[in-house]
């Protein structure tokens, strides 16, 4: 059925009561949408049609409003960042800026990823974080026993010497920490001020990866959360940008992945800004469930 | 919906106010489940997980009053669910029993609709028998609460398509629970 086209035969067979008993005018259509008709006061043949449309928008039950904890956890997760002054202030009091600005907290990160190697690599890290940190360290470094020697991990503000957008999760997609959605199963910063290994290590480990001589295969977990972060396979070079392994071994090699875009369904960038940014007109009335 | 109050809340979600956010997702996260309920049963509780973590991801980035955001949500979860349909191969949703949620619909049991009007459940049901993108326009109309236009900027169709998709919804749904006799109909 060719629904993107409203022909004028369409709309006439469905809004003159001669040629159809089912017709509609748009002003009852709009009710009927809005739920401002009762099934007693729909035209009878839409009656049930009210009534389904109502119970469509009835008030939330207890079941849809179970999974509170775990979405305001992500939120936790995602705001607890390390930042200037302190890991556990919130921000309600500074002014609306870019958080990840200014060379100051490029190298803050920078100390911070390294100690946190360090951590990662002695355990010091509690649980999930961790683990994670080892396990990326692991693909990186080849080891645990990698913190106390100079390894690509480990390197410290050269590394963060890229774009002021470079940061724990920083970048155009939003400076949010990365993480799956199942919880505490991600570097998601809950450690407070021991950084995650995440965009730095996450990147050297990609850059890694696509190095042939070296050729290290990164880990898949890891990797979705690069992908993540990156919003999207493709989004990886640019996201990576400015982070260079710091050492001569693995080449720099920030190659065009394959396929691009086959991340793990996030969807990108959220098209926040561009259509949806301004107010558009609101044709209807009631729009307020 | 949360209404004037909606600018703070915002400001304050933007800012990790776990309060505020809790109040954007009380408003939005019934209306998100049901939509995909609608169109994924089976995913509708991660799709929605998925949905939300973009938006934690972009809160802080949005700028725009309550429906504008309810809009962007909605296109973050409508990317969700085709990226969900790319990545499960799906068929499309006219041939897929929606499993799980027929029986509890009973749209032929006149009964049970006459007299007990209809669940939540029931409802959404029923409009997963409707063709995908008329399912899509009445959820986003009615459950979402949108406008024609935020709808078809949702859509990525024209304002009088989606105009066309909701009249056939509604056209469709009132036949389909018209098949009980006892309905009268219009002359």
């Amino acid at each position: 059925m060719g629904d993107d086209d409203a022909s004028f035969a369409d709309m006439r067979r469905l809004t003159d009561p001669d040629a159809d008993p089912l017709a509609l005018d748009e002003e009852t259509v709009e009710r009927l949408l809005a739920g401002d008709l009762s099934p007693s006061q729909a035209p009878p043949a839409y009656a049930q049609v009210a009534a389904l449309l109502a119970a469509a928008a009835a008030e939330p039950t207890p079941d849809e409003l179970a999974g509170r904890p775990e979405v305001l956890a992500e939120l936790r997760a995602a705001t607890r960042t390390p930042r200037r002054g302190g890991a556990h202030t919130r921000r309600a009091v500074r002014p609306r800026r870019r958080r990840w600005a200014g060379l100051a907290a490029v190298a803050l990160v920078g100390a911070l990823v390294t100690g946190g190697a360090a951590a990662a690599a002695s355990g010091n890290l509690p649980g999930p974080v961790g683990h994670a940190a080892r396990s990326i360290l692991g693909t990186i470094g080849g080891g645990l026993g990698t913190a106390t020697t100079t390894r690509p991990a480990s390197s410290p503000a050269p590394a963060a010497s890229g774009p002021a957008s470079t940061g724990v999760t920083a970048g155009p997609k939003g400076p949010r920490s990365t993480g799956s959605t199942a919880p505490g199963s991600g570097p998601r910063g809950a450690a407070g001020p021991t950084a995650v290994p995440s965009k730095e290590g996450l990147c050297k480990a990609y850059l890694a990866s696509r190095d042939k001589e070296q050729g290290k295969k990164m880990e898949s977990a890891a990797f979705e959360r690069l992908v993540e972060a990156a919003g999207g396979e493709s989004g990886i070079p640019a996201y990576c940008d400015g982070i260079h392994p710091g050492d001569p071994k693995p080449k720099d090699k920030k190659q065009q992945p394959p396929g691009g875009g086959q991340g793990p369904g996030q969807g990108g960038s959220p098209p926040g800004g561009d259509r949806q940014g301004q107010d558009q007109p609101q044709s209807t009335r009631a729009s307020n469930r | 919906m949360i209404g004037p109050e909606f600018p703070a809340v915002l400001e304050a979600a933007a800012r990790g106010d776990e309060e505020a956010f809790g109040r954007l997702w009380h408003d939005l996260q019934p209306r998100l489940l049901r939509y995909f309920m609608v169109a994924a049963p089976a995913a509708a509780e991660d799709l929605a997980s998925e949905t939300w973590l973009a938006v934690v991801r972009g809160v802080d980035r949005f700028r725009g009053g309550e429906l504008p955001f309810r809009a962007w949500v909605f296109t973050i979860a409508r990317h969700e669910l085709l990226d969900w349909r790319r990545r499960a191969a799906r068929r499309p949703i006219e041939d897929s029993p929606i499993a799980g949620l027929i029986d509890l619909a009973a749209p032929d049991d006149p009964a049970a609709a006459a007299v007990e009007g209809f669940s939540t459940r029931a409802a959404l049901a029923v409009v997963a028998t409707l063709p995908a993108d008329q399912a899509e326009a009445v959820m986003l109309r009615v459950v979402a609460g949108l406008g024609v236009d935020r709808v078809a900027a949702i859509m990525d169709k024209r304002p009088g398509t989606v105009r066309v998709l909701t009249h056939r919804g509604l056209r469709r749904l009132a036949e389909r629970l018209g098949a009980d006799a006892r309905i009268r109909r219009v002359v």
